[in-house]
């Protein structure tokens, strides 16, 4: 197989990674709105939380990202 | 699509990776970056941090000043209202006082009036009794006077005319009527 | 972004030359002033040029805010007081009130520091610090350098106890120790890997959509350039939320070298 096409397959692969941040975000945000509708009272507590954990999340996809980007270096 | 396999193409004939991870521009960065990261600390510690904080002092001071003073303007009219009180239950006691003296002394104007009436009732009694003795004494002595007078004229009826037994009782019947209307015009 | 002004160049320059999407080109680094101190290299690049602008207008937005500072606070008076506020409120929240004063200038300029450095970096043509991973490497590296350091200077040798959890059984140590040590050195290169993903990653997507709006014939462009307007937006909502991850995690770690879990 060729070098190039091995890489571009490999990028292709790393972006199943962001899979798993999608179903980190679903979780985060479903969880977390069931917590609001349970307690209205706590919902500022609980939306900070939220942004905080959605960037903790969505750093799991940038790191696949990156992973792309550096074998996009190397093809 | 087309562009994108342009794209592809390209990257496979040109490799370039990412800038980020080109090591020789690493050095200066880091340079750089410590060196400006300690300026704007310099710079933020020594003129903007002392000055907000000093303006966040000053204005949590004023409000607590602030809150100092109403809780000490609040006490001082806690501290009317209940002098006010104090003076309103003490004047209600002095009034309670004076209507209570007012009673105590109408009550013994009332009891003294009563006695002073009962004692001229008395009197007035007595003296009525005295009269009614002293009429009674007069009439008594009146109906005597009239008693003898009727036995006299009787006895000059008697001893002027010769008496039969008719004339006898007529002249009783009369004296007697004369008794009556004496008595009559006594009363 | 330079990319723009690229693919018109190179639209106007001949349409024999092929377009090509390059949406990493506006990362590299160029030295403008090169120069070297005693074997250091402290050449000036577009970087670092960025980097000091983020460093005047950090600087200045404050030092304007509160010149005639006025006890009833104008606008931007009441703007930097509110940025004071957030970072001091944060830290009392995660360390407590006592050890506050010690850190906060620390944390209060790196926060400005990264949040200009993003922010600034969303102006067409500028340049993105915090996107170059060994700018957001060094942030890590003395923040998590000043808590390891304080940590020690506080503790002493009983700092050493941070890596041996509590209530763990004496076998389990040999395995629970090392990946205390890893998970130690993991956090400066998840916080920088972090911070320059994020930018990087956002800036690369916008990079996408400007290609797109300048090669897609007109009745097609309107859709990227929608949506790179609304993923400005966004992103200027992302900058100013990684950069208070980094600051929030910073106060994470200096807790854990004061309090010893």
């Amino acid at each position: 197989m060729d070098n190039s096409a091995a890489a571009l397959i490999g990028m292709g692969l790393a972006a199943i990674g962001f899979a798993g941040s999608g179903i980190g975000l679903g979780t985060l945000f479903g969880k977390a709105i069931e917590a609001i509708a349970r307690q209205p009272g706590a919902e500022a507590q609980v939306s900070k939380y939220i942004w905080i954990g959605m960037a903790f999340v969505e750093a799991i996809a940038l790191y696949g990202l990156v992973v792309v980007f550096i074998i996009m270096g190397k093809g | 699509m087309i562009s994108v396999a342009n794209a592809a193409a390209e990257v496979h004939a040109k490799p370039e990776g990412m800038p980020q991870f080109e090591p020789s521009m690493f050095e200066h960065q880091i340079f750089w970056s410590v060196i400006s990261f300690l300026i704007l600390l310099y710079l933020l510690n020594k003129h903007v941090m002392p000055a907000i904080k000093e303006l966040l002092d000053v204005r949590a001071k004023k409000i607590e000043d602030d809150l100092a003073s109403a809780q000490k303007a609040r006490r001082e009219a806690e501290k009317i209202q209940a002098d006010l009180n104090n003076k309103l239950i003490s004047s209600h006691k002095v009034a309670s006082d004076v209507c209570e003296q007012a009673r105590v002394e109408a009550s013994l104007l009332r009891e003294r009036a009563v006695e002073e009436l009962s004692l001229e009732l008395e009197k007035k009694k007595k003296a009525a009794v005295e009269d009614i003795e002293i009429a009674k004494k007069k009439a008594l002595a009146e109906v005597q006077a009239v008693v003898v007078d009727v036995a006299v004229m009787a006895t000059e009826k008697l001893i002027a005319k010769n008496v039969t037994k008719e004339s006898a009782s007529a002249m009783v019947d009369e004296a007697l009527n004369e008794i009556k209307d004496s008595k009559t015009s006594l009363h | 972004m330079t990319l723009i002004s690229s693919a018109l160049a190179s639209e106007a320059a001949s349409t024999v030359v092929e377009r090509k999407m390059d949406p990493l080109h506006h990362f590299q680094v160029h030295k403008i002033w090169d120069m070297s101190v005693f074997g250091v290299d402290i050449s000036v690049s577009n970087s670092v040029v960025w980097m000091w602008i983020a460093v005047a207008v950090a600087f200045f937005f404050f030092y304007y805010s509160i010149t005639g500072a006025k006890r009833i606070p104008g606008r931007m008076q009441s703007l930097a007081e509110l940025g004071y506020l957030f970072i001091y409120d944060m830290m009392v929240g995660i360390i407590g009130k006592d050890e506050v004063p010690k850190f906060f200038p620390y944390v209060f300029t790196i926060f400005y520091f990264i949040l200009f450095c993003n922010l600034l970096g969303l102006i067409p043509g500028s340049f993105t610090p915090t996107s170059q991973i060994i700018v957001t490497g060094t942030f890590a590296a003395i923040i998590v350098g000043i808590s390891f350091l304080y940590g020690f200077y506080r503790n002493g040798i009983h700092y050493l106890k941070f890596f041996v959890p509590s209530g763990v059984p004496v076998l389990l140590l040999p395995l629970i120790i090392p990946i205390e040590i890893i998970s130690f050195l993991a956090r400066p290169v998840s916080l920088s890997v972090r911070l320059f993903a994020n930018m990087t990653a956002g800036h690369t997507m916008l990079a996408v959509m400007f290609f797109y709006v300048v090669t897609l014939p007109i009745y097609g462009s309107w859709l990227p350039f929608g949506f790179s307007v609304v993923f400005t937006g966004v992103e200027i909502f992302i900058g100013f939320i990684q950069a208070y991850i980094f600051t929030i995690l910073t106060c994470v770690y200096i807790n854990d070298a004061i309090h010893l879990h």
